[in-house]
């Protein structure tokens, strides 16, 4: 059944945080999302995660920083970025003028960094949650060596949640043994929700100059050849916390972006997708919309989470 | 209305051939579109999710009317993604966002220009040529390519017919001036008066290893060089931050995008 407008209700709750619909940017496709004001208004979209943000503007890594490979890519990019008091004075207006609800994402080179970053974003009124990212496997200080077990993320966790207010989602990496305890520590250690899968750890390189693709000769992961793994790890996340889960990890359809909520993620976010269609979270959006008016579903909720084993 | 900033649009292949070294291919596309020489196009046709990226071109050429535009790509198949794109033929759908980056400055009066093309960096600075003869401005065209097949064909290089004003290079000395198209401007160079030199600026589009020698040999001229630059590209417009180039940034170097920033960078301040 679908509601008196005849239009199906997306709205999704992370938390204290409500979406108008399940769909956000991932954090580092999206730059500070004024980038994609010429495509379409930003705020259609259920959130706006931002770039990656540290306390002082970051170089990045050198060039060569991304390599395509079969269904994917990887990216070294090395978290550039113009420091959380630049993003404060000159993007935050801009993305509220915007009407965007949008959330920072945030690393540290250490925990006190993260700590202070954290609260200097604390005070923006306009800023709808925090985005630890716990995850990062590009710089040595981007948060891999707090994500990478429980006891770390718990850590950093617990500090980054006694600096602020302000709802805090911790982004998982995949690079790890088992998802459903790193999920569980940053549950207990106060996260409102976990963000999951960050990009997989993976190199590429040429038989004929034996040369690597990347500067940083590793690098992340993203695209739909990561789907199933994404899948799977947001399927044992739901599992084993009560918090919400917002799945990350190859979408590049409304299709895709329905699987993840049907294993139980509250939201998903759209990353590479955005590279090769600036318009991809829309379509996905409309694509969800259109999907609940052929299976006559009111809410979305009626579908989140109704997995058939 | 015309469009100056960047969308995302579906085109339909109204033609695409080529000799197995360049093609062109011309879109039809919802609107028309208002570009500066130098920008450029995401382009992707192929199914599926392999590749997965769009490929960058050089946008050639635009036309059309109100409502109504077409849209011109001249390209090499370097790999997989521009073959799959040289297999595509008319009628065939194709994703495009355009146009993007920052274009040729050639707002400058009384200039003599030099457009300096290297393989199918050619692409990139034809469409200046166009802009300069509408501006019955003075310029020369300077081509380089391994060999005489490796040349785009005779009728599209502006100027071609018009003794001195086009010169072609080949390594392999099988067309034109037998050497890098480096030496030939490097020959021209010498040969041109002071008071023509003050008044000298090149384009310059092609191998990074010729915009490095186009820079060392007019910088210290102080001709001011305009290189349009070429990287992996993820995103096309800014957001990935995956194609960027050093550059000089006061004392200290700074990495910026290629997509965004340029293509078009002033030579003096790339690292090369």
């Amino acid at each position: 059944m679908v509601n008196a407008a005849g239009t199906p209700d997306l709205t999704s709750r992370v938390g204290s945080v409500v979406l108008k619909n399940p769909v956000m940017s991932a954090s580092g496709t999206f730059g500070y999302g004024l980038e994609f004001t010429p495509f379409y208004d930003i705020s259609r979209l259920g959130a706006v995660i931002v770039k990656g943000l540290s306390l002082l503007p970051t170089p990045g890594n050198a060039p060569q920083r991304i390599v395509e490979t079969p269904a994917g890519m990887l990216n070294a990019i090395g978290l550039q970025n113009i420091g959380v008091e630049r993003f404060v004075r000159d993007v935050v207006p801009r993305l509220a003028d915007a009407g965007a609800t949008y959330v920072a994402n945030i690393y540290g080179r250490t925990i006190e960094e993260y700590e202070e970053v954290a609260r200097r974003l604390s005070g923006v009124a306009s800023l709808a949650a925090i985005e630890l990212n716990a995850s990062c496997p590009n710089v040595k200080e981007g948060g891999i060596a707090f994500g990478s077990n429980p006891e770390g993320l718990s850590g950093l966790t617990r500090r980054v949640r006694e600096a602020t207010g302000k709802p805090l989602w911790v982004k998982l990496s995949p690079n790890v043994s088992d998802i459903g305890s790193v999920a569980r520590a940053a549950e207990d250690a106060g996260a409102d929700a976990v963000t999951l899968i960050n990009t997989i750890v993976g190199m590429a390189v040429d038989c004929r100059t034996r040369r690597p693709g990347l500067s940083n000769v590793t690098g992340g992961l993203s695209g739909p050849a990561i789907k199933p793994v994404a899948l799977r790890m947001v399927w044992e996340a739901c599992k084993a916390v009560r918090i919400p889960v917002i799945g990350i990890g190859g979408i590049q359809s409304a299709e895709d972006a329905l699987e993840f909520l049907l294993v139980g993620a509250a939201a998903v976010q759209v990353g590479t997708a955005n590279f090769r269609n600036p318009n991809a979270c829309v379509e996905i959006i409309d694509g969800i919309r259109a999907f609940l008016v052929r299976e006559r579903l009111a809410h979305l909720d009626d579908y989140r989470g109704t997995l058939r084993i | 209305m015309p469009f100056r900033r960047p969308r995302f649009v579906n085109g339909r292949i109204l033609h695409n051939g080529g000799n197995g070294i360049f093609y062109r291919m011309e879109v039809s596309i919802p609107d028309r579109i208002e570009f500066l020489p130098g920008q450029f196009a995401m382009v992707s046709g192929w199914p599926g999710n392999d590749p997965l990226l769009p490929r960058p071109l050089a946008i050639f050429r635009a036309g059309g009317a109100r409502g109504k535009g077409t849209v011109e790509f001249v390209y090499k198949v370097v790999g997989r993604g521009t073959a799959l794109l040289s297999g595509l033929h008319g009628g065939d759908p194709l994703q495009i966002t355009l146009p993007l980056g920052n274009g040729f400055d050639l707002g400058r009066e009384d200039r003599i220009w030099w457009l300096v093309g290297g393989g199918v960096g050619f692409s990139t600075v034809f469409p200046a040529a166009v802009v300069l003869e509408e501006q019955r401005a003075a310029f020369e065209v300077f081509l380089g390519a391994r060999s005489r097949d490796q040349l785009p064909p005779r009728e599209w290089v502006p100027g071609g017919g018009t003794p001195g004003r086009a010169h072609l290079c080949t390594d392999d000395g099988t067309a034109g001036f037998f050497g890098r198209v480096t030496d030939a401007v490097r020959e021209r160079m010498d040969r041109l008066k002071a008071t023509e030199r003050a008044r000298l600026s090149i384009l310059a589009c092609g191998p990074r290893e010729m915009l490095r020698e186009i820079a060392e040999l007019a910088v210290p001229l102080e001709v001011p060089v305009q290189a349009s630059l070429e990287n992996h590209m993820a995103c096309g417009f800014g957001v990935c931050w995956g194609c960027v180039t050093a550059v000089r940034d006061g004392e200290k170097t700074a990495y910026r995008r290629v997509c965004k920033e340029g293509p078009v960078f002033d030579a003096r301040e790339v690292v090369w």
